[in-house]
């Protein structure tokens, strides 16, 4: 396996004549959870979102630069972004479930991409919601309504509806800053247990959450990337004056 | 604006250097007396009883700022170092304590010959210079005089080494076993202590419980 999922190279994002994400290189290990950090407006969630093309939805941006996931630049005009973004799932800041039952939000992507057997669909929604770590507290009540669960299990089913069209890269843009604290602890763990299958990248302004529940970090800065490491070493002995005035609280 | 960790690293930083202090003076005093043949054993144990203290004060200041702050980066390098060091001072201060001891116990080194109490002074101005310059460094976090230390550690490596040689070569067979036997009694001893350190910190450990097992 190679040792880089993603590799981003000299990415730049415009919206309008906002220049938000400058010149970005970095590699993303594969099968590891890797946090982007960084003050408000610094550029993170431009920067998650330009991996699965979710800014050019957005009136104004530009983007130049490429990214390869497995080697294959995902900006290619051959690309087919709707297959994308099943490989590259989303899970967003506020849990964003639809109005339908439990089954149905898992079962969502899975039927838009053509699966219609009943036996075959309870298998995916049931092994979705396994692998987020729901199934056990809704396997009884899945024809429920998904907006009568609580914001951590809302966010389960978010997490549970992308894993069902079997990605590869799964974003999670603050996933845990409207869940209170056990809820947050929970979907940590499913990070951890979640990177034994996919790659994992969060974004966070919690770095506590990206000391605790990452195995790299990315430091962004005014849209530049300032650093990049192991965890261990970014919130121990950062390389970059920056980084550490930032993680130490100096400013923010 | 300040941030509401360094209130806490401050007040540290004054402890450890409050404790720096006392550990030069227990070292120095001890070192002294015993050239100069007087006996200091209570006043040196009563510094290295002030010492243990201290440690524990800067043990729990860091383990609050560790709970309440969670540092990381310097901060977090700054905690780890200055609780290993007020763990270094205390240790100064047993060390000061156990050669008061000895003069207690043997009179000193009056009744030696003339080489053995140069080497001796010899080796103790080097330490004392050592303790000084390891407490210094700490109070001007000044990393050169830091790595300055290891020049004269190998002075005093060579010195005992030197040192020991010379009384081995020297000693009929009797006394060779007494040598060996003074040496390795206190290696013994040293490590018996320290497996009462590690029960200490299992009790704690299980029972949140600070106990003193020596």
């Amino acid at each position: 396996m190679s040792d880089v999922k993603i590799d981003v190279k000299g990415l730049n994002v415009w919206f309008w004549d906002n220049h938000v994400l400058k010149d970005i290189k970095v590699g993303l290990k594969p099968n590891a959870v890797t946090a982007v950090m960084g003050p408000s407006g610094c550029g993170k969630t431009t920067f998650i979102r330009a991996i699965n093309r979710l800014n050019e939805l957005i009136r104004g941006s530009r983007t130049i630069g490429e990214v390869y996931i497995d080697g294959e630049n995902i900006y290619d005009k051959e690309i087919n972004t709707y297959e994308l973004r099943r490989r590259v799932g989303m899970v967003f800041q506020k849990p964003n479930p639809f109005p339908k039952s439990i089954f149905d939000n898992v079962a969502f992507g899975p039927r838009i991409h053509g699966v219609e057997n009943d036996e075959e669909l309870h298998k995916i929604v049931e092994g979705s919601l396994r692998e987020a770590a729901l199934w056990d507290e809704v396997y009884d009540r899945l024809e429920d309504s998904a907006l009568d669960l609580s914001g951590g299990q809302q966010q389960r089913v978010c997490i549970a509806r992308a894993l069902a069209v079997n990605p590869e890269i799964v974003l999670m843009d603050e996933p845990c800053s409207a869940l209170d604290p056990i809820a947050t602890a929970k979907i940590e763990a499913l990070m951890r247990k979640l990177k034994e299958k996919y790659t994992v990248i969060i974004v966070t302004h919690n770095m506590q959450q990206a000391a605790r529940a990452s195995d790299f970090t990315v430091f962004l800065y005014l849209g530049k990337l300032v650093e990049y490491g192991s965890t261990k070493s970014v919130f121990e002995n950062p390389k970059s004056a920056l980084t550490e005035k930032y993680i130490t609280g100096e400013f923010g | 604006m300040s941030r509401l960790i360094d209130a806490g690293l401050e007040q540290l930083a004054k402890m450890l250097a409050r404790m720096g202090e006392v550990a030069y003076k227990t070292v120095s005093l001890s070192i002294m007396n015993y050239l100069e043949g007087k006996n200091v054993h209570n006043q040196v144990a009563n510094l290295s009883d002030a010492l243990i203290s201290m440690a524990e004060e800067v043990e729990d200041k860091g383990f609050e700022l560790i709970s309440r702050f969670q540092p990381v980066a310097s901060d977090l390098r700054i905690l780890k170092s200055y609780m290993e060091i007020s763990y270094d001072f205390s240790r100064y201060g047993r060390y000061a304590l156990d050669v008061s001891q000895i003069h207690e116990m043997l009179d000193g080194i009056r009744g030696c010959e003339g080489w053995i109490r140069e080497s001796i002074e010899e080796m103790g101005e080097k330490v004392l210079s050592m303790v000084g310059r390891s407490v210094e460094s700490l109070k001007s976090h000044d990393a050169e005089l830091a790595k300055d230390l290891s020049e004269t550690e190998e002075q005093v490596d060579n010195l005992y080494s030197r040192f020991l040689d010379r009384l081995v070569e020297e000693a009929p067979s009797k006394n060779r076993c007494t040598i060996s036997s003074v040496l390795v009694v206190r290696y013994l001893e040293r490590i018996a202590d320290h497996a009462t350190y590690i029960g200490e910190s299992i009790v704690y450990v299980v029972t949140g419980e600070k106990v003193t097992l020596r």
